[in-house]
């Protein structure tokens, strides 16, 4: 069988400004973040022949989206798809880039994303929401709330343990003078707690931010890599899954949800364990998400995420350095995009003063789905990014 | 509330008949013929056995509360009067398990654990949604 350990390659990554800025539509977003991370591998649009892009949080009849996007840059692709894993879309692009330039259709990969608007405020407009929406429990913070509240009853969990992710994120973020929330300053544990609930038992600092943006990496093989303007970040491994979840049409199949057969897959194929990680980049649109990820993937025995992160371990500085950036609730909801942006950069060395002391391998995930439908499907997608 | 400015459910073809029997004041879902499992949501094949015959067998309603949150954001301005409200998960007694609002006490008495049972809510000549309320004795 054949093995895609570092068999490819991230050899660009670019981020466009992002924020609360609303110049762009999610096309313009997505142009520029193809644009910046092009020239940041130092390619040419012409040997770019792949091409993913997310699909946009309004899909509607946008059909052969990614394709328009080739066509608005000329590029002369061999493959593209537009792709949804909702918020794992980043990761899993990247795993199919792999897949694809290993098949031969293509030799590299763009995977690209832009967003303009509020994910939530699409929620409306999704179908199939008919056993949720009439009780009011709408989009994707009831969801964590409820697995939250089933967290706090089943191990002991409390909200001040979540409150130690949302802590230290905000502390990396403070190290990233791009991240949405530098310029709020870090947060205690006591405005944690202080914060209003959104949906209880989260606080809003249990929340990320919402983030208009784009961004993009570049994926070719690690042979066509070696010549590159910056040393690659080859992909030892790579996982996922996918499962129904919290409404449990799936009691049979426990050992499939949380994200596990994501992990397994992705450290098998890399022959690595979790504790070989110098810096992961864990897909955080809730704190909840970051300790049933960290138990799921192996980090941690489940059940024990929330004293796992008491000691700040998740902070540059800490033994678990997790989401240098700041991550989805700090840095900007990138949709992911920002974690591989991130892992690339830490596996470069580029990162100044949140730069993990060298750092040589770097596990990144993806996580979403449709949080809100019935059942509640959730895509799980995993990475280990290495420095050869 | 006089107007009702809030969702409404859309039903399928797959799940018009659950609709259509709450509006009769009944819980029904469908019971696989070839291996007993009851499902939910509506869908037109078992996912368990993946047989294509069942029964819309009326439930008895009972059930706990497998997980409760309170929103104290109005997500949209429909619900902005009724915040803060609960929405929470049931586990029915035959198996599965469903969105709701508990009704008939306050948020601060609801318990993981906690017996309810259905009562059907009318909230438009065409609209009936089952919601819960704490199981009486129970």
């Amino acid at each position: 069988m054949t093995n895609l350990k570092d068999r490819c390659a991230i050899v660009g990554v670019g981020l466009t400004k992002f924020g609360k800025i609303f110049d762009k539509s999610p096309i313009g977003f997505t142009l520029e973040g193809i644009k910046r991370a092009v020239d940041d591998a130092g390619l040419t649009r012409d040997e770019v022949d792949g091409l993913l892009v997310a699909m946009p949080a309004m899909m509607g009849e946008e059909h052969a989206w990614a394709a328009r996007i080739g066509a608005l840059l000329e590029l002369p692709l061999t493959f593209s798809a537009t792709m949804d894993a909702g918020g794992a879309t980043p990761v899993v692009m990247v795993q199919t880039a792999a897949l694809a330039i290993e098949a031969g259709m293509c030799r590299t990969v763009v995977c690209a994303y832009g967003h303009s608007e509020n994910p939530q405020g699409a929620a409306f407009a999704i179908p199939n929401l008919e056993f949720t929406m009439p009780y009011a429990d709408i989009g994707a913070t009831p969801l964590q709330a409820h697995i939250a509240r089933r967290h706090m009853h089943d191990y002991g969990t409390t909200s001040a343990q979540l409150g130690q992710v949302a802590v230290a994120f905000r502390h990396n973020a403070c190290l990233n003078p791009d991240a949405q929330m530098y310029s709020k300053g870090p947060i205690t544990l006591e405005q944690h707690q202080a914060s209003r609930f959104i949906v209880e038992p989260l606080h809003l600092l249990d929340c990320c931010v919402q983030t208009c943006g784009g961004g993009a990496v570049v994926v070719t093989s690690a042979e066509r890599a070696k010549d590159l303007k910056h040393p690659p970040a080859l992909i030892s491994g790579l996982g996922q899954s996918h499962s129904a979840e919290v409404i449990m049409p799936w009691p049979e199949k426990q050992d499939h949800r949380g994200g596990v057969p994501a992990g397994k897959m992705c450290f098998a194929m890399a022959g690595m364990k979790p504790a070989d990680m110098d810096v992961i980049q864990i897909y955080d649109g809730f704190t909840i998400l970051v300790l049933t990820e960290l138990e799921g993937y192996g980090f941690c025995p489940k059940g024990e995420s929330g004293r796992f992160v008491e000691d700040g371990k998740l902070k540059v500085g800490g033994a678990l350095p997790c989401c240098t950036a700041g991550g989805l609730l700090s840095e900007g909801h990138l949709m992911g995009m920002g974690h591989l942006v991130e892992g690339v950069r830490q596996i470069r060395g580029d990162c100044g003063t949140r730069q993990v002391k060298d750092a040589e391998l770097c596990f990144v995930t993806g996580y979403g789905g449709a949080p809100h439908t019935y059942p509640a499907v959730l895509c799980y997608a995993t990475l280990i990014l290495r420095r050869p | 509330m006089s107007e009702w400015e809030k969702f409404l459910p859309q039903p399928t073809e797959d799940s018009e008949p659950y609709w259509d029997y709450a509006g009769k004041g009944e819980l029904r879902m469908q019971k696989c013929k070839s291996c007993g499992h009851v499902r939910f949501p509506p869908s037109v094949i078992c996912p368990r056995c993946w047989s294509q015959e069942y029964e819309w067998v009326k439930l008895s309603g009972r059930g706990q509360v497998w997980s409760w949150v309170i929103f104290h954001q109005a997500f949209y301005p429909g619900y902005a009067a009724d915040v803060p409200y609960n929405t929470a998960i049931i586990q029915l007694e035959e198996g599965p398990s469903l969105h709701t609002n508990i009704i008939g006490c306050r948020n601060e008495e609801i318990y993981i654990g906690m017996p309810v049972e259905v009562v059907f809510e009318k909230v438009t000549d065409e609209v009936t949604l089952p919601k819960f309320r704490p199981a009486k004795g129970g």
